[in-house]
């Protein structure tokens, strides 16, 4: 099963073109979808959960027409969004199993194992009787998780999910999220692009409502190699070199800067040749000097 | 500065929001509808004009409780904003002092609620000045009725409601609490006016503790004259400032805590502090944890498939459901009912009561007060959270941010839906088992054990569950469509008050008015009959209704992230699915269906014979027949009926014939009929050729021409029919006088004859408004057409027979000369062996009957066997009266004498020859538990059957203080009654319960009781003057004066007595040095106003005590208008020395003193030693503050 993606285009009323003739197809699997703020992520993982109509184009999740047959995708859908709250009075148990009732599993029986078990992989089960309200960022992330994988979901669509997440609780959340890749459609959208490199087999890189780049990381990554430069300098001299060069990222690194600049060729002096990452796949797409 | 620039933005953020402006304008489309249409009843009643201040303090006063709302809303978002949107750490850490950020957001709440109180004063400017429909009852404009109203009443309620609504919600961190604080400015003004003054009596607390400043208004709207009403001003009374000042004072004090509590701190949003400590402990332990299972195997979550059939949409409805109800209870759903119970519990007995005589808390009884809500404001509550938790279960997911998760779950919108709202109709039910247990517990503790758990099903669970379920369903859809919360919230209100409180405003029910329903009342004889029927229908129109508007919500249910009008209709315009459009189908089918049956009944069957309405035909009758006033017309000698009542049928058939005889000096030839409305009048016939000239059977006139006129002396019988058989139904007010059990009609359905004076408009306005001449309500004592008119009721023998369902007993006046079956029915024969006032009732039911017998008339009580408290003791109330009355005014001219119950909750009774009717009410009237020991049934009985010669033989002239014959004398009568049977003890109690009457807010101003007009004067004033007159003149000279009244006066023929002749009888027998006396009680509105100021005892050398009081008196007369006057004053007044409650309480010393105007000293010397005395000490004179007549001892040696 795969998730294709024809022409999506969505304008809001303020005029802001969050989505410009999307075309994606998205294998089972991991799938990684990069880009910076305001890019149109949250739109499109939105219009693929449902929750948003596009004002043209067409969503298919095997053979199921996603925008005229929501109730059918809704009921094989796991959908973190990159915001939510919680009922803070509630329980996490007893939350979960509201949201277990609502998505459809019946039996008390195989509920209340599903739910135990759930809460188990996300690591909240020994808090599972807590008020929610009580709960830190990540545990409420966590629990946002479990929610979304009820229900044994063929569809995950997880947007931003490790934004508010400490170093241990996201590779834990991620380790979970590649576990179940292995047999539904998962889309991931993220400006972190480690979170990609690290799990996804594909990705696509969007910006201003268009995709940039849909490759898979790895090959990605090696078309550059040998087209990434690296230059420490001072601050004064970066001016200069922007002017003259592609440079597609800056870092400060003890007290000077350091430069990466794309280019098949060395760029000039004081540059040397660097090992290629997604980060410069990312920047490089972004700034347009791939292409 | 600081405060300025909070206040300025504070005050700039909310005045761009459009919600501001629209509350404005609704507050002002409001307040000017009230002004111009809904109070116009009241003011024309009332007498004053639409405009005049008073009316602009009360249009003020109601608008200023609407206005609680939008303040709840200024004040919550002042002060709860920044947590809310989770500012708060950027303000709170921003360089502003605790004053400057409080005080700033507080003013500029204030401020804006003083702007959306000034549209109150505007609108009402607006109507007074724009044409209207009503411009007659326009009176000129006072620039400072509308500055009292607007800076007195107005202003300070905002403050002081602002005020504890913004602490609330400083405190509650949201706010929707604000709506805590209006909540409960709300409920103490309606609490201590409803409860603390209306119920208990304490107005003076009750003024103080109304932030509202309702009780004072309601005490003024009592006090003040309608001149007054037109002339003086709202607010500047020193009660209302009081009030004012007291709650100013509160509100700052309120506001001084907020600003000692308040800190600029972290705050945990929506968790409670305990909670946060909980959850900071849980977290500890998985996270050291967390490296280690990172790595190890992942725990395995068992495969089920979901499935989504119709068992687990029921299972989604039924979670939704829970959650919804767990949110309500553990929100303020469940501490809302809580106080509910525990008020029903602290007021609930008050209820039971009535100006201090105790009444049986019988379950009818009880449902009446609970449900009957437009009654009683403070059952608001549960609709009140009805559109409180209507707006948060449709903002629920929203709110707590979790709504894309929930929107993109596999639940259907209408799970959603129906699941939301059977959640809220879970807690409605609860609540109305939890009011139904609290209510039976209220009983149980006043010692009343007959719980009728039928009775509080049908109407807790039935009747009034349904119309909350309506309402909630309706306050739900509201959310969604209107998607504005806050806004959702008064569109609900609204609608509410609409439906509710709507024939107050003048908007009757109807097809057109969401939840209406024609009314209906609940007597433990009639049970719901026969309103129930029409009930059911109005509620399955309204159901089908609802089912419409459950549509339109699922269609609209927000879901998504779509908030524009335009994707929002597209979105519904794909849920119109096949099953939808279906339900929507079946929904209006039925709603035509039921509104078609509603129709037919209402507009096709109920009109077609139904009496009208209003006044226009009224003012049409006198206008057209009014000349005929005066004709010379026969009067009825006999009458002779054949009534069938068909009580499962609802339907009466009457046949009857009259003996008319030509009573005047001149030749009658035309016969003026006067059929009843409402009924039809099947046919008129004379034992005499007669050419009907008229036949007006829309304003009931016939003319019939007499080929042969009736000549003085002469007579003829008239023939008629007479049907009433209500097909169809009246959208309110339906007739309930033919019922399954319970029948009880009067002699309106029969035709009369002549022109009937009665139908006639009353009332100066309504007569000015109609163009219809003036003239007093009640003609004056020197009207001569009314001193000879005997209004058709002049004495007649009576026959009839009357026929029923088996099981049931029929009574009508008369012996009972024979009963039989025939076909399945009972028949009772009646006739009279003297002759009786043309007044009599017709009553049908299944009747227990207590039987006693005096001399050789016949006691019978009718009344419902349940009812059976007070029976003997009417019937031992009976006897007595029979044995004095029979005594002092002469012989009881029958030989049966009966008291007969039928349905309604009023504790009245109607003295018909004969026969005495009494409404269930009086049943319940419970003298076992009387803390005053009064036998209050005793009494009443014994004033009824005085009223078979006051009233049913010595009949006044319907001129000025006619009813003082009547009702005074038989109260008159009833107390010597009390006094022969009790002693002289319990006709003081008696006297002091009725003296009570005065302590209640009542205007002083009114008219000399000989030309009295209003019940309190009949009912009270003159009872009182005539026991002063008993205790000054003397008894036996008073009932002399009486017997020789009735002698002269007792046979119901023209001319008939006035007040005027009363007051000869009794002057005659008065002494001249008491003449004063009877003219300040009788010919003018007097007042004492005497106090001891101070007693002071002393012993003499003989052993006996020396006692000095000062006194103080003064004696005033008010006028109709209010306008006093004091008179000088030197009159005879009972001064009264008291031993020490102990020493047997016989007064030591009791004599008639002059007393002249202003202070005085008194010494007299008594044997024992004193502990009190007092001046007037029995009240024998009207004094309206009798409680400083006496006073203790405190002085001397």
């Amino acid at each position: 099963m795969e998730l294709q993606i024809r022409k999506l285009s969505k304008t809001y009323p303020n005029g802001v073109e969050a989505l410009k003739d999307i075309t994606l197809t998205v294998p089972q699997g991991m799938y990684g979808l990069l880009g910076p703020n305001g890019a149109g992520k949250s739109t499109l993982m939105r219009t693929i959960a449902t929750l948003q109509e596009p004002d043209a184009g067409s969503i298919h999740l095997g053979d199921i027409d996603v925008l005229a047959e929501r109730e059918r995708v809704r009921e094989t859908l796991g959908y973190l969004p990159q915001e939510f709250g919680v009922y803070p009075k509630a329980s996490a148990e007893e939350l979960l199993n509201h949201f277990a009732v609502l998505k459809g599993l019946a039996g008390r029986r195989g509920r209340r194992e599903v739910v135990g078990a759930l809460l188990r992989q996300v690591n909240l089960y020994d808090v599972r009787r807590k008020k929610l309200g009580g709960y830190s960022g990540g545990m409420r992330q966590r629990f946002g998780v479990a929610v979304a994988l009820l229900g044994d979901p063929r569809l995950i669509i997880v947007d931003e999910p490790t934004a508010g997440l400490d170093p241990a609780e996201r590779v834990r959340f991620l380790n979970l999220l590649s576990e179940i890749g292995q047999n539904a459609v998962v889309i991931l959208s993220t400006h972190i692009v480690e979170d990609v490199s690290e799990l996804c087999s594909r990705m696509a890189i969007i910006d201003r409502g268009r995709i940039m780049l849909e490759a898979e990381p790895l090959q990605a990554v090696a078309a550059l190699r040998g087209r990434i430069w690296r230059r420490v300098m001072d601050k004064s001299e970066l001016a200069e070199v922007e002017r003259e060069h592609a440079v597609i990222s800056t870092k400060l690194l003890a007290g000077r800067t350091v430069v990466r600049a794309y280019g098949s060729e060395r760029p000039g002096a004081g540059f040397e040749p660097a090992e290629p990452d997604l980060e410069d796949v990312y920047f490089s797409t972004l700034a347009g000097v791939a292409r | 500065m600081k405060l300025r620039q909070t206040f300025r933005f504070e005050f700039a953020y909310q005045a761009r929001r459009v919600s501001t402006w629209l509350y404005f304008v609704l507050l002002f489309v409001v307040s000017f509808f009230m002004a111009r249409d809904v109070l116009v009843a009241e003011a024309v009643e009332g007498g004053y004009s639409l405009n005049a201040p008073f009316a602009v303090a009360q249009v003020t006063l109601v608008a200023c409780i609407l206005g609680l709302l939008p303040l709840a809303a200024f004040a919550g978002a002042a002060a709860a904003r920044d947590v809310e949107t989770r500012m708060h750490p950027l303000v709170y850490t921003a360089p502003v002092g605790k004053a400057a950020y409080l005080g700033g957001r507080f003013l500029a709440a204030f401020a804006l609620g003083a702007l959306l109180v000034s549209a109150i004063p505007a609108a009402m400017l607006a109507a007074s000045l724009l044409p209207g429909s009503h411009a007659d009852l326009i009176g000129p404009i006072r620039p400072g009725a509308y500055a009292s109203a607007y800076f007195l009443l107005a202003l300070p309620n905002a403050f002081v409601a602002t005020a504890l609504m913004f602490s609330a919600a400083t405190f509650g961190r949201r706010g929707v609490v604000s709506y805590l604080g209006g909540a409960f400015v709300f409920f103490a003004a309606v609490v201590s006016w409803q409860v603390v003054a209306g119920l208990l009596g304490h107005w003076s607390v009750a003024k103080l503790t109304d932030p509202l400043g309702l009780t004072v208004f309601y005490e003024l709207s009592k006090v003040w004259t309608p001149g007054e009403k037109n002339a003086l001003v709202v607010g500047p009374q020193l009660s209302m400032l009081s009030n004012r000042l007291v709650w100013l004072g509160v509100a700052l004090g309120v506001l001084a805590l907020t600003h000692l509590r308040f800190r600029f701190a972290h705050v945990e949003v929506g968790g409670r502090r305990f909670g946060r400590r909980r959850a900071a402990k849980g977290e500890q332990a998985p996270r050291a944890r967390e490296a280690a299972t990172a790595l190890s195997a992942p725990v395995t979550v068992p495969r089920i498939r979901p499935t989504f059939g119709t068992a687990t949409r029921a299972r989604q409805t039924l979670a939704v459901a829970r959650e919804s109800f767990r949110l309500i209870v553990r929100g303020w759903g469940g501490p809302a009912l809580v106080a509910v119970a525990v008020l029903l519990i602290l007021v609930g007995p008050l209820y039971f009561q009535d100006e201090g005589f105790p009444q049986l808390p019988t379950t009818g009884e009880f449902v009446n007060v609970l449900e009957q809500a437009a009654e009683h404001g403070m059952w608001l509550v549960v609709p009140l959270l009805i559109v409180y938790y209507a707006g948060e279960l449709v903002w629920r997911e929203r709110e707590a941010r979790l709504n894309e998760i929930a929107g993109a779950a596999p639940v259907p919108v209408w799970v959603s839906f129906a699941g939301k709202f059977a959640g809220l109709a879970l807690w409605l039910a609860a609540a109305q088992a939890l009011i139904t247990a609290t209510a039976m517990f209220v009983q149980a503790r006043m010692g009343y054990y007959e719980f009728e758990l039928g009775v509080y099903a049908r109407v807790l669970f039935g009747i009034r569950l349904a119309d909350y379920l309506l309402f909630a369903l309706l306050a739900l859809v509201v959310q969604v469509v209107v998607n504005q919360k806050y806004i959702g919230h008064l569109v609900a209100v609204i609608a509410y008050v609409l439906v509710t409180f709507g024939p107050q405003f003048g908007i009757e029910p109807g097809l057109l008015v969401y939840g209406s329903d024609p009314g209906w009342a609940y007597s433990d004889m009639r049970g719901l009959e026969p309103f129930i029927g029409p009930w059911l229908l109005f509620k399955l129109y309204w159901a089908a209704w609802a089912l419409l508007l459950a549509v339109a919500g699922v269609l609209l249910w927000p879901r998504g992230t779509e908030r524009g009008l335009g994707p929002r209709l597209r979105l519904a315009g794909r849920r119109f699915t096949r099953p939808t459009a279906a339900t929507a189908a079946v929904a209006a089918a039925l709603a035509l269906t039921f509104g078609g049956l509603i129709y037919y009944n209402t507009s096709v069957l109920h009109a077609s014979h139904a009496a009208p309405s209003g006044e226009e035909w009224r003012a049409d009758y006198e206008r057209r027949y009014g000349r005929y006033a005066g004709v010379p017309q026969p009067r009825p000698t006999a009458v002779n009926l054949r009534v069938e009542i068909y009580p499962k049928r609802r339907a009466v058939e009457i046949r009857g014939t009259y003996d008319l005889v030509n009573g005047t000096e001149a030749t009658i030839d035309a016969v003026h009929v006067a059929t009843a409305l409402g009924v039809e009048t099947r046919e008129v016939s004379f034992d005499r050729t007669a050419r009907p000239e008229l036949v007006d059977d829309k304003l009931g006139h016939r003319i019939y021409v007499l080929e042969t006129p009736l000549r003085p002396g002469d007579s003829l019988k008239l023939d008629f029919g007479v049907r009433f058989d209500p097909r169809g139904f009246p959208t309110s007010d339906i007739d309930a006088s033919v019922a399954p059990n319970g029948t009880v009609f009067g002699a309106e359905w029969l035709p009369e004859v002549g022109y009937q004076k009665s139908r006639e408009v009353r009332g100066a306005g309504q007569r000015r408004a109609h163009g219809l001449s003036p003239r007093p309500d009640v003609p004056p004592y020197d009207d001569p057409a009314a001193l000879m008119d005997v209004g058709g009721l002049g004495p007649i023998m009576f026959e009839a027979v009357v026929g029923t369902d088996e099981g049931q007993t029929a009574v009508a006046p008369g012996a009972l000369r024979r009963t039989w079956a025939q076909d399945g029915r009972r028949y009772f024969h009646y006739a009279t062996d003297a002759p009786i006032l043309n007044s009599f009732a017709f009553f049908s039911a299944a009747y227990a009957v207590r039987e006693g017998r005096w001399n050789d008339v016949e006691i019978q009580i009718f009344h419902h066997p349940a009812h059976a408290l007070n029976v003997d003791r009417m019937l031992g109330s009976v006897r007595a009266s029979l044995d004095l009355l029979t005594k002092r005014l002469g012989p009881y001219p029958h030989r049966q004498l009966r008291f007969v119950e039928h349905p309604g909750r009023r504790r009245t009774l109607f003295s018909h020859p004969m026969n005495v009717r009494y409404q269930e009410g009086f049943s319940f009237i419970n003298p076992v538990d009387d803390p005053r020991g009064i036998d209050l049934p005793f009494a009443v009985v014994a004033h009824e059957v005085a009223h078979q010669w006051w009233g049913n033989r010595l009949v006044p002239a319907s001129v000025v203080g006619a009813p003082v014959l009547t009702e005074s004398l038989a109260w008159d009568s009833a107390l010597e009654v009390v006094e022969a049977a009790h002693g002289r003890e319990h006709r003081e109690r008696l006297l002091g319960a009725m003296r009570a009457s005065y302590l209640s807010p009542r205007a002083r101003a009114g008219s000399p009781l000989l030309r009295s007009t209003d019940r309190f004067q009949w009912y009270r004033k003159g009872v009182l003057a005539m026991n002063a007159v008993r205790e000054y003149v003397g008894a036996e000279r008073v009932d002399a004066a009486l017997r020789r009244f009735f002698e002269r006066h007792g046979s119901a023929t023209p001319p008939l007595p006035t007040t005027l002749d009363l007051y000869r009888e009794l002057q005659a027998v008065t002494p001249d040095e008491l003449r004063y006396l009877l003219a300040d009680l009788f010919e003018a509105n007097t007042y004492w106003e005497l106090a001891a100021k101070r007693v002071e005892a002393e012993r003499t050398g003989t052993g006996e005590w020396r006692v000095t009081l000062d006194v103080r008196a003064r004696k005033v007369v008010v006028d109709e208008e209010g306008v006093e006057t004091e008179v000088p004053m030197d009159d005879l007044v009972e001064v009264g020395v008291f031993p020490a409650a102990g020493d047997g309480g016989a007064p030591l010393y009791s004599q008639m003193h002059r007393v002249r105007s202003g202070e005085q000293r008194i010494t007299l010397t008594v044997p024992g030693e004193p502990a009190g005395a007092g001046i007037d000490p029995r009240n024998l004179l009207i004094d309206v503050e009798p409680g400083d007549n006496f006073a203790e001892v405190t002085g001397g040696r």
